[in-house]
Order: structure tokens, then C-alpha cells, then sequence
């Protein structure tokens, strides 16, 4: 439905183009290597269903091949992005700050390698009819904190510096941006939302934000930079304000 | 609206979130495999002419004898079985929705977390997830609009409804009507550990911009259009013939059409031209107007 067209793409991943040149190969090499998997299923399901005794059995289970070599490509996707990203991250330590928009500074060069890596897989967990796959499985590999019996299909959650406590509810179209994009700079801060919080239908949560426990944003609403939003109470507004503490 | 929590709803303004608890997952796999079974009967014959395409033995006694034109009917039966599959898994679901709707009839109101009303429409918003997650896939745009009647929503004729979120239960749509990208239109909200159910209704030929909200129990009168980036309260009515902008919706604008406002944009810059020092004569000259 229930999520638009719009919102069925990957969690926001924003990719350089001068990066994304020269890792090309590399972007590449992690499609083929998702697939092999399914292909060796294929294989040893044909070799040892195809024959005159067992067609029936091939026949039969043939929709069920389909699902699974469909989950198979997500799984081994995911799995192999996360062998990448942990040789990037060996190489380069993720770090939190202002960085410079430019191919010289690492930090901004091995951020967009490590959204390279994570692109194919959060892409194709996304067109999946079944919704806690694309945001509460793909995101807890890369090392998002979500806890348990969280809500946060809908929703775009980047993947990095971000998390989130249990019980919470996110709402419809609501996006969560860990990284702030300004003329020349780049910010990366952490986004933390604490245990029993409500967050409404479209909200944005900009980086360095702070819920802590039992609060609630009202719907349409957005925060700034560092914003720390307090315990029991009800926040609203463009950006958000106090408006009821209980 | 009564009592001392329906005053408190309608100070508070706006809807908190638009999601249930905790997918009720099984309900997919259940459609999933009625699809699948479905597909799988109806495939039967064409499978066995393909099988005696590459092979040349006859599998059962009963079947069609391969020709050499059925390799250019294969395309469209992969894309058949693909139509067969969307079709099949709406009706099947449009009966449970029906089969639930007997169990509890939905009513409108105000209800506790963990209360029978909250269970149920929580099922019913899990058995119309998937059924129009599948007709959002495929190209043709007035897939989920069937998909959204076989569940009974009113939706009427030519209504665009390419994107966005709309609730399946207590959602009158009427004829004509446009609904741009991004939009939520909501008949529930979560509100502090209390749902709230309330009937939204939609006008004919009515223009609903592109990232609004609209909140459970507004009314839009025919020929209304809600502005661009705008949400409207609970329980408001948006009269027809005018334009309805604010966050939440407090600015009305009249409709021109656009000779009217070229006309007046024309007048503006002849005066400007010509009279330049005279600024306020101009502007009282079109207010009289």
C-alpha cells in the first residue's frame, strides 16, 4: 500500500559520482558474487529432480524453488556486503564529525565507499512483500541498533549512527538522517531515540538528535541539529517545540 | 466525540503515527502459497506441451500437442501467470477481509491498546498489505483501485491514486478526484496508547497535493483542493471551491482560473509601466474589482 512507489527504494545511501567511478568494478563483483549461491541451488535442484521418476516432485516444488532462491540472492547479498564492509571499516574506523566534500578527505571518500557496498543488497531487500526485511534484518547486520518489537517498516533509516530502543513506533514515510549534507560539508552525527517513544507520519529527524524515553512527535514535524528532545512529553512544530510535559 | 478524551483529541490537533504493532506475517505466507497453488494448477497444461517440446515424450494423455508457435506464446504466459498470481491473491484476500469484517464489524470511535477493535484492525491492515504491495508492483495503474474496492473501500470513477498511503476501512473516494505523490490519507491514529477511528470522506473532483496528511474525520466538499506540504486537523471540513493551505490547514485561497489571473497580472504591470509613482491607486483600483 501502504508504501508508496516512492518509498520502496533502499534507505537513503547518497553516492558520489567521482567515487562511484572508480568502484564500479567493486559494485559489480558484489552483484555476482550474491548470485552464485542460487545458481549452485539451481543446479543440484535440476540434477536431482529432472529425471523420469521424480518430474512430479519438480513440478511441485517449483513455486517454493522460486521464494527461496529469491531469499537466497537477499541473504548472500547481505552477507557478503557485511564481509566487505568490515575490511573497509579495518582500513578506515567510521568516525563522527564535519567533514570537507572532497575526494581528499578520507572520511568523506570511505563513507560513500562504505554506501557502494550497501547499495545492492538494501536494494533488493526493499522490493520484498514481506516488510521487516528491508529495515529490521538488512540494518541490524550493518550495526544499527534496533530493539526488540520496534515498528519502523515504512520508514527511511539510514544505516549508520543510528539507534533505536524497544517498543517503539515509527510512522509512515518518516525518514531518519544520521548525515546532514550543507554547501561543502558533510556532518555525521549519531541519532539516538530511547525505549517507548511514538515518532508521527513524516517526521525528519536531522543528525545529532536525542529522544529519550516516552516521548511523543506529533506527525508532519521535523528536528534540528543536536536537538534533544526530554522525558514524557509531547513535542510538534517546524522544528519541533514543547508541547505538553506530563 | 465525547467526554474528556475527545476534547483532549481535538486540542492535541494532529495524528501521532499511522502503523499497527507487529506484522501479522503469517497472513502473507498464507496468500503467498494460495497464489502459488493457484498458478500452479493453471500452469499444468502449458507445462506439459513444454515438456514435450524438449524432451518429445508425452507426460500425460490428456494435454496440447507442442507447435512451433507456442515458443512465441511463452512471453505471455510468464506474463499471464504473473497477472493470474495479483488477481488471485486480491480475491482470496478481499474474502478474509469480508470473513473479519463478519467476525467484528469495524466500528468507529475511540478504543484501548489491547482491546478487541484494536486486534482486528490490525488484521485487517496486514490481510490488505500484501495484496496491494503486489498490485503497486506491477505497471497498470488502476490495479490497486481494484484492489482497494474488493476490500470495500468507495473509491469512484477516474480517481488517480498512483501513490500514498490510504487506509482500506472507512474511506469514501469520489469520482474524479486527484492525489499526487507522497500523500497519507489515514481513517486511524495511535494517540497515546488510545485508537481513534473515524470516517474520512473525499469529494468529487477534489485535488489532494503532494505530501499531505490527511487526519481521521475530515470532509472535503467537492471541487476542494488541499494545498502542497499541508496537514488537516481531526474533524475538519474543508469547504468545496477553494484552495486549503497551513500546517494544519488554517489559510483559504479562492480559485481563479488562469485567465483571470494573467488579466490581473497584466493590469499590475501596465500600471507599474505607466504609473510608477502612484502605487496605491493601482492597488485600490483592484480591490474594487
Amino acid at each position: 500500500m501502504f508504501q508508496p512507489v516512492s518509498l520502496k527504494g533502499n534507505s537513503p545511501t547518497p553516492i558520489d559520482e567521482r567515487i562511484r567511478k572508480k568502484f564500479l568494478i567493486l559494485y559489480i563483483v558484489i552483484i555476482i558474487l550474491s548470485l552464485i549461491p542460487t545458481s549452485l541451488f539451481e543446479f543440484w535442484y535440476i540434477t536431482l529432480f529432472w529425471s523420469e521418476t521424480y518430474f512430479w516432485i519438480f513440478f511441485i516444488a517449483l513455486p517454493f524453488n522460486v521464494f527461496l532462491s529469491i531469499y537466497l540472492i537477499q541473504l548472500s547479498a547481505i552477507l557478503i556486503s557485511v564481509l566487505f564492509l568490515k575490511i573497509i571499516i579495518l582500513i578506515h574506523n567510521p568516525k563522527e564529525g564535519n567533514f570537507k566534500r572532497s575526494i581528499e578527505d578520507r572520511d568523506y571518500y570511505f563513507w560513500t565507499l562504505r554506501n557502494i557496498v550497501k547499495k545492492w543488497p538494501l536494494y533488493v531487500t526493499a522490493s520484498n512483500p514481506f516488510p521487516w526485511l528491508k529495515n529490521r534484518f538488512t540494518l541490524r547486520f550493518y550495526g544499527v541498533k534496533i530493539g526488540k518489537k520496534t515498528i519502523c517498516d515504512n520508514s527511511w533509516i539510514s544505516s549508520e549512527f543510528v539507534s533505536i530502543g524497544k517498543n517503539v513506533i515509527i510512522g509512515m514515510n518518516s525518514t531518519i538522517l544520521s548525515f546532514a549534507i550543507e554547501q561543502d560539508n558533510i556532518i555525521l552525527k549519531k541519532i539516538k531515540v530511547d525505549d517507548n517513544v511514538l515518532i508521527g507520519a513524516k517526521c525528519v529527524l536531522l543528525p545529532g538528535t536525542i529522544i529519550k524515553r516516552n516521548t511523543k512527535l506529533s506527525a508532519h514535524s521535523y528536528t534540528n541539529h543536536n536537538q534533544v528532545l526530554e522525558e514524557n512529553s509531547i513535542y510538534r512544530g517546524h522544528p519541533a517545540k514543547l508541547k505538553e510535559n506530563n | 466525540m465525547e467526554g474528556e478524551e475527545g476534547s483532549k483529541f481535538e486540542l492535541e490537533v494532529i495524528s501521532t503515527s499511522g502503523v499497527y504493532k507487529t506484522p501479522f506475517s503469517l497472513i502473507i505466507l498464507i496468500q503467498l502459497f494460495i497464489g502459488g497453488f493457484v498458478l500452479f494448477i493453471v500452469n499444468l497444461w502449458f507445462i506439459n506441451s513444454l515438456y514435450y517440446l524438449l524432451t518429445g515424450i508425452e507426460l500425460y494423455s490428456v494435454g496440447l500437442k507442442a507447435e512451433w508457435y507456442y515458443w512465441l506464446l511463452l512471453p505471455l504466459n510468464i506474463y499471464g501467470n504473473i497477472f493470474l498470481f495479483v488477481f488471485t491473491v486480491i480475491l482470496f484476500s478481499g474474502g478474509i477481509f469480508r470473513i473479519l469484517n463478519k467476525i467484528s464489524p469495524p466500528r468507529e470511535g475511540i478504543f484501548e491498546r489491547g482491546s478487541k477493535e484494536w486486534k482486528y484492525m490490525h488484521r485487517r491492515f496486514w490481510t490488505a498489505y500484501f495484496p496491494i504491495w503486489l498490485a503497486r508492483a506491477l505497471p497498470l495503474p488502476w490495479l490497486d483501485i481494484i484492489a482497494y474496492r474488493s476490500f470495500g473501500t468507495r473509491v469512484g470513477r477516474s480517481v488517480v491514486l498512483y501513490e500514498g498511503y490510504v487506509d482500506p476501512l472507512f474511506v469514501e473516494i469520489g469520482d474524479f478526484t486527484m492525489t499526487s505523490l507522497n500523500i497519507c490519507i489515514f481513517s486511524h491514529l495511535i494517540y497515546q496508547d488510545k485508537l481513534l477511528i473515524k470516517r474520512v470522506k473525499i469529494g468529487k473532483a477534489c485535488v489532494v497535493g503532494p505530501h499531505t496528511i490527511i487526519a481521521p474525520g475530515t470532509i472535503m466538499e467537492d471541487f476542494a483542493v488541499l494545498g502542497v506540504n499541508s496537514y488537516t486537523k481531526i474533524n475538519q471540513k474543508l469547504e468545496g471551491n477553494l484552495i486549503h493551505v497551513g500546517t494544519p490547514v488554517s489559510i483559504t485561497l479562492p480559485i481563479q482560473s488562469v485567465e483571470e489571473s494573467q488579466h490581473k497580472a497584466v493590469k499590475v504591470k501596465e500600471s507599474t509601466i505607466f504609473d510608477n509613482t502612484s502605487q496605491k491607486k493601482t492597488d485600490s483600483h483592484l480591490q474594487e474589482e
